[in-house]
């Protein structure tokens, strides 16, 4: 059975934040020892620090996690410069974590060798994949593809770092270590049970186009035209504006991910968009207004509230994008709190309505979002979206 | 136990102070990074406003060029109608000119033949060398080329009679009561030069006593235009063609019923034939005025009705619709 434990300290001292944290979890596990843990940090934190006391509280413990863009929590709620940790107990769930280094030489090759080497540690079937990949050195889809190659169907889930929208360095946790330029990974084998929801408060308007000519997150070509006429049918001046990313929807899937427009090129016409878009995907323009935006974090809960296939599950993990709170600003704690009018833990799937104490939760703000838009379906790379991943043994 | 309590309390308080501390950095932080933004925006809405003004200026710009535009295209226009006019006056007047030359010519001829066999029969005369035989001669020629002489002054009297008529109509657009076979027989007459250039025959029927109070110089731009656009539209190179108008009356109105048997309006364009600047042969000169101005006289001036009917390789025809009598106050041009 899955037993989970969340602390969260708003302390900016490193020793302080990190011995609230580990004390809140401690009252709560007892006596149980952790097996794995999640740890999402401010940029400003001392992060060896923190790893080594909680390495010395939980020695040998699978921990993966990275540095943020703002961090969320049952205990807190929403906080900018705090620290967080998830540590999951479980006699019948296997967890496996896992780090590719230097991932920006070789993304692909990395990620995929990454997952093989875990995979042959793990000893029960393989459920589900959680990772935290850095953002800013090579391309954050890339390495989705390399985890994809190894984990076929297998869902993954996650977020990739951030540094407090500074925009120089982002650093990843594993075991022991701080990194950077890394992609760690924890594997979730055995007894386990999860649903995802996946949701941005953006709807997509106007004519659906193709994608015809693209290279990597430059799209040069949509229905065969330069990629900027398309944008200037609707804009007329080219601003990188985060309030109206392009809907990308991949071939064959029926819903979308989001892409920002950052920059053009006025001589190829073609504009380059935050992330990787694939050849064939159609593309449409979006719209929201500040209230959609909000509510997503609550459609996206339900869709993983309703899609969860136990009894209840037993703690959530939250990954919503750095642009959201850019753009939220002071409205970002509302995301939270529309969340946790919704899920007492001890209320059934049926009506999820009558506040108890929450659904212990822990998640943070990234550079960009990881999570299959489905049940069953592919793992995509979102940016602007809310990922809600539940987990639970019964 | 109190020294405990206080201990927890300053630890407690240290840890406030800590947390508020950073968040006062933040805040900081943001509201630098809010100045910043709040600067860039400001810079871009003038900027905007600034474009917005000379947009304001260029569209009041634009607005004005398009009105003094249009004004000098309705000014063209009635420059246009009355240049129509006035080209149809000039074929009228090239035609007569042409048809009074060939008697006043033959006049010329004979006045002079005249002249020198007075002048021979003055000098046998005087030479007393006048025989009875030379007399009785030029008593002939004499009564021959006064005859001739009559003849052809009378014609080129009537015609210049026609023309005038013709061409007063046109000019005061008089209204008087007139034959309509007459009339437009004389009307026709100027245009024969023309015709006798092709192979086409125009004839005229109905009854002559029928008479209209009217405007004749209007009804005669009506025909002659009718005319010269069977001459340019309506037939082939090598057609025999056949131009008839004929003149009816009934119910109190008068129905001139004009037809060819040319080649026919194409459908899509026989909706367009009475709009303004509508021509198949801008090329060739024409300018798309005749038809424009033959509805505007026939609807405006003559108080009528005009319908036009068509037949590819048929032939078109005209049915112009007139009151006897025109209303108590005619109306303006």
């Amino acid at each position: 059975m899955l037993k989970v434990a969340v602390g969260h300290s708003n302390d900016p001292d490193s020793l302080e934040a990190v011995y609230e944290v580990l004390a809140q979890c401690q009252r709560t596990l007892e006596s149980v020892k952790p097996k794995a843990g999640v740890l999402f940090a401010a940029i400003d934190f001392d992060h060896q620090l923190i790893v080594d006391q909680i390495n010395e509280a939980f020695p040998g413990i699978e921990l993966i996690g990275g540095t943020t863009d703002g961090e969320v929590s049952s205990v807190l709620g929403f906080q900018q410069d705090s620290l967080t940790l998830m540590l999951f107990c479980a006699e019948d769930i296997e967890f496996c974590a896992e780090v590719g280094r230097t991932v920006s030489q070789a993304p692909i090759d990395i990620a995929q060798q990454t997952v093989n080497t875990a995979k042959k540690r793990l000893l029960s079937p393989l459920k589900l994949c959680i990772t935290t990949p850095e953002s800013l050195t090579t391309s954050a889809a890339s390495i989705l593809d390399g985890l994809k190659l190894s984990l076929a169907e297998i869902p993954i889930l996650g977020g990739t770092t951030g540094d407090q929208t500074h925009i120089k360095q982002t650093f990843q946790f594993f075991k022991t270590e701080v990194l950077t330029d890394s992609v760690p990974i924890l594997l979730l084998g055995g007894n386990l049970l999860f649903s995802h929801g996946v949701s941005s408060g953006w709807s997509p308007l106007g004519k659906r186009s193709v994608v015809t000519k693209v290279e990597k997150n430059v799209i040069y070509e949509i229905d065969g035209k330069p990629a900027l006429d398309f944008y200037h049918y609707y804009f007329e001046t080219f601003a990188a504006d985060l309030a109206y990313p392009l809907a990308i929807f991949p071939p064959g899937e029926e819903t979308f991910v989001l892409r920002a427009a950052l920059s053009y090129d006025a001589a190829l016409r073609s504009i380059t968009v935050s992330a990787d878009v694939v050849e064939g995907s159609m593309i449409q323009i979006t719209e929201a207004a500040q209230e959609d935006i909000i509510s997503a974090s609550k459609t996206s809960f339900e869709q993983a509230w309703d899609a969860y296939p136990g009894k209840a599950p037993t703690a959530a993990l939250f990954f919503s994008c750095a642009w959201r709170r850019f753009i939220l600003g002071t409205q970002t704690m509302k995301e939270y709190e529309a969340i946790a009018k919704l899920h007492p833990q001890s209320s059934s799937p049926e009506s999820p309505n009558t506040l108890e104490s929450p659904l212990p939760s822990c998640g943070f703000y990234t550079y960009g979002e990881i999570s299959p838009l489905r049940a069953q379906g592919p793992t995509f790379f979102h940016n602007t979206t809310f990922v809600t991943l539940l987990l639970g043994s019964e | 136990m109190l020294q405990q309590h206080t201990e927890n309390e300053i630890q407690s308080l240290t840890k406030e102070n800590r947390i508020l501390q950073k968040k006062l950095a933040r805040s900081q932080e943001n509201h630098a990074k809010l100045e910043e933004t709040k600067r860039n925006k400001e810079s871009r809405l003038n900027a905007v406003i600034v474009e917005l003004q000379q947009s304001q200026a260029i569209l009041e710009k634009k607005s004005t060029d398009l009105e003094q535009a249009f004004n000098q295209l309705s000014l063209m226009q009635d420059k246009l109608v009355e240049a129509e006019k006035m080209s149809a006056l000039a074929t009228l007047v090239t035609g007569i000119a042409h048809e009074i030359n060939t008697p006043v010519g033959t006049s010329i001829t004979l006045a002079s033949t005249l002249a020198d066999e007075t002048a021979m029969l003055t000098t046998a005369f005087t030479q007393g060398q006048l025989t009875r035989s030379t007399l009785h001669d030029y008593l002939d020629i004499a009564a021959e080329s006064t005859a001739l002489l009559m003849a052809n002054l009378s014609r080129a009297g009537d015609l210049i009679q026609s023309f005038k008529q013709v061409a007063v109509d046109q000019v005061i657009l008089e209204r008087r009561t007139f034959r309509v076979k007459e009339y437009l027989e004389e009307v026709l007459a100027s245009l024969a030069p023309s015709l006798k250039k092709t192979p086409h025959t125009l004839t005229v029927t109905g009854e002559e006593s029928i008479t209209i109070n009217s405007y004749p110089g209007a009804l005669a731009q009506i025909v002659t235009n009718f005319v010269t656009n069977s001459l340019t539209h309506a037939f082939d190179l090598n057609a025999h063609g056949t131009i008839c108008i004929d003149i009816s009356e009934s119910n109190g109105q008068i129905l001139i019923h004009y037809s060819d048997d040319g080649s026919g309006v194409p459908p899509e364009n026989l909706g367009k034939i009475f709009d303004p600047f509508f021509t198949t042969a801008r090329h060739r000169g024409g300018t798309g005025l005749g038809l424009h101005i033959v509805y505007n006289l026939v609807i405006q001036k003559l108080q009528g009705k005009i319908e036009v009917g068509s037949q590819l390789d048929q032939g078109t025809s005209f049915k112009v619709l007139l009151p006897l009598a025109l209303g108590a106050h005619p109306p303006s041009s």
